[in-house]
């Protein structure tokens, strides 16, 4: 067990998992192996990590620091990253 | 003859927020009140009772939170330029929503009415894109889902 505050052991990267992800994944965050990547492969990361999540996380836009990243954008170990699955707010 | 300044509007961090109990939507319009408006528009988004006769008992949002304050105020400072707004005010709730009540509000303020409602329409399309925050729809059975519109690009694809 862990809380949102541990820090993501070595060579995982710590995922933040919102609303229909987090109920799916029955928790907030997500850890996945990574040696390097961009925000485009850590939707398959994240995918591979936990299958049942593939459906949300292909149609997600990434975020790391509290901002939309490209698809392009490079992801490394310890950066805090978030996926953000269709928006629903209104 | 007396020249009348705007309000000093330098509080800006107030412009956008998000809130975990009922939004004061009297207060939200009186805060873009001002002398040089003409138009004032208060939308208040509700949740719904019923969606496609579908009963709901209540409704449940989530959010990333620093990300959404973010996104909000961006979309907040772009209206205000974009629609000469003479003032701005987004809020979003939080947690549980019960039907009839309001889950968004927007208020503008422009010299005329024509920008002020443009600016409120613009602002509700951008946040059902952009803004990272989702609702769970609970039904009186006990079920519940979250509302990911399939329709949807990616979230932040203009990042």
């Amino acid at each position: 067990m862990h809380d949102d505050t541990t820090p993501a052991a070595p060579g995982t990267l710590a995922v933040a998992l919102f609303a229909g992800m987090a109920a799916v994944a029955g928790r907030r965050r997500i850890e996945v192996p990574w040696t390097g990547g961009t925000a485009a492969d850590l939707r398959h990361r994240v995918a591979e990590a936990l299958p049942a999540l593939a459906a949300l996380a292909a149609r997600s836009g990434v975020a790391v620091a509290d901002r939309y990243v490209t698809d392009d954008a490079p992801i490394t170990a310890g950066d805090d990253v978030a996926l953000i699955p269709p928006v629903s707010g209104g | 003859m007396t020249t009348v300044a705007p309000t000093d509007r330098t509080a800006a961090s107030a412009d956008v927020d998000l809130v975990h109990g009922p939004i004061d939507t009297a207060t939200l319009l009186a805060a873009v009140g001002d002398v040089t408006a003409g138009g004032n528009v208060l939308f208040v988004g509700t949740a719904r009772g019923v969606t496609d006769g579908v009963a709901t008992r209540s409704l449940t949002y989530d959010a990333h939170e620093p990300l959404a304050l973010a996104t909000l105020r961006g979309l907040q400072r772009e209206a205000v330029a974009r629609f000469v707004l003479t003032a701005c005010r987004i809020v979003h709730r939080l947690g549980t929503v019960l039907p009839g009540e309001a889950s968004v509000a927007i208020a503008t303020s422009a010299p005329h009415r024509r920008e002020a409602f443009a600016a409120a329409e613009w602002l509700m399309e951008r946040i059902k894109r952009n803004v990272p925050i989702w609702k769970c729809e609970e039904r009186p059975d006990g079920g519940r889902e979250w509302a990911h519109p399939a329709t949807a690009a990616r979230p932040g694809g203009d990042a």
